[in-house]
């Protein structure tokens, strides 16, 4: 797998985001813009200056007209794509840690941050996905969250549900519509924070990822655990890769908490695990520092990883990525192809 | 006796891989199946953002027609 290293931040990577089409990469960082770039090149399409603070995280619509960032500006606010012009800023007490688009980017969800005196909450956010139309000042929806602030969120199929991971370890649902706690459900080790959320494809299940050192598949309508992921460093991402049954996982121990020796330098990996039979079965090094964050390409083709570091690896798959199959896999590939052929 | 033992432990775990394949296949299959029901029962396209796509290339170049750029 051939990297391309994206050289555009100068502080740690908090978020990677690719759009639809899988051909243009966000990513946010501490140091205040916003980058998009071509994932084929990993050439600089543009930055988004605007923020006065640490950007933590960045959403593209379905149709890759906007996005949406959230930062420790308090602030969310909304650019066009292609002018990288500031269309919208809403204000919030707090820092917003997390945005997402539903599933037509008719509706952004915002997470704030808890500080003294402010709970932890999920703010709702009507869009209109059009540069030149007025977008509403009014927030639609605001949940609170009185027991552990949500780390992250995100609005399952059809936005039937918001589902949060939180501080304490545990995932909630949302009715979509009403904002309704519907459950809670304590899925990793209590006190380790959840630090990432994502979607598969249609939004009707999702991978967290946690300080617990573990990531987990949970459907959305149940949040039934379905897999658990053991790795052997505390999680900051999680992906799900779309055409083969994998998941990405990234993290590691922060310089000053392990022994800094020249043997590590370079070795902070992304771990690949089988989706369906939580096996790893490959590790990916370079950065040198943990990794913040990892997106998958949701066309198949490859994924980045951004770092403490401050860099953006983007990977394209090789052939051997796609030829890799279980012996079981394979089995039912050929019944499949020998029924199809009947 | 040593490889029959290890050949009989693998053939454990195969079984094991593929009844795991199998469950999650047959439920990707049913959840697939309610989410197209629940979409059709809510008056909704298939692909959620095919429709948004095509009113946004349509806006780029009106009645299909490609734009020439001189």
């Amino acid at each position: 797998m051939r990297p391309v290293l994206l050289a555009g931040h100068e502080r740690a990577l908090t978020q990677i985001k690719y759009n639809r089409e899988g051909d243009i990469i966000f990513s946010t960082a501490k140091d205040q813009h916003i980058c998009a770039w071509f994932a084929h090149n990993g050439e600089r399409l543009g930055t988004y200056h605007g923020h006065q603070g640490a950007i933590w995280t960045v959403d593209v619509d379905p149709t890759s007209t906007i996005i949406a960032s959230g930062s420790a500006d308090n602030t969310i606010r909304l650019w066009e794509v292609k002018t990288g012009k500031l269309l919208k800023t809403w204000d919030f007490p707090t820092a917003v840690k997390r945005v997402e688009f539903n599933e037509d980017g008719t509706k952004l969800l915002g997470v704030t941050e808890k500080r003294m005196g402010h709970l932890g909450t999920i703010v709702v956010l009507d869009i209109k996905v059009d540069p030149e139309a007025e977008q509403s000042d009014e927030k639609v929806m605001t949940i609170v969250c009185e027991e552990s602030k949500a780390t992250v969120a995100g609005w399952s199929y059809l936005s039937k549900y918001i589902i949060a991971g939180h501080e304490d370890g545990s995932v909630s649902q949302y009715d979509g519509k009403t904002g309704d706690l519907i459950y809670n459900v304590n899925v990793h080790e209590l006190g380790s924070p959840i630090t990432d959320l994502q979607w598969n494809q249609d939004r009707t299940y999702f991978i967290t990822a946690s300080k617990d050192k573990t990531a987990k598949l949970i459907t959305a309508k149940e949040l039934e655990v379905l897999k658990t992921y053991v790795a052997d460093t505390p999680l900051n991402s999680a992906a799900i890769t779309p055409k083969k049954e994998f998941v990405i996982l990234g993290g590691g121990q922060a310089a000053m908490d392990v022994t800094t020796t020249s043997a590590r330098q370079g070795k902070f990996e992304a771990r690949f695990y089988h989706k369906i039979f939580e096996e790893e079965i490959g590790r990916v090094r370079g950065h040198f520092g943990p990794l913040n964050t990892v997106a998958a390409d949701p066309t198949g083709k490859g994924y980045a990883s951004g770092g403490e570091d401050g860099y953006v690896r983007v990977h394209l798959f090789d052939k051997g990525y796609f030829d890799f199959n279980y012996e079981v896999e394979r089995e039912r590939q050929n019944r499949l192809a020998a029924q199809g052929g009947n | 006796e040593d490889a029959e033992r290890i050949s009989s432990a693998d053939v454990a775990v195969v079984q094991e891989r593929r009844r795991v394949l199998e469950d999650w296949y047959n439920w990707r299959e049913v959840m697939e199946e309610e989410l197209a029901e629940e979409r059709a029962h809510l008056g909704l396209p298939a692909d959620p953002v095919e429709e948004l796509l095509k009113a946004k290339a349509a806006e780029v170049a009106p009645n299909g027609e490609e734009q020439v750029i001189e």
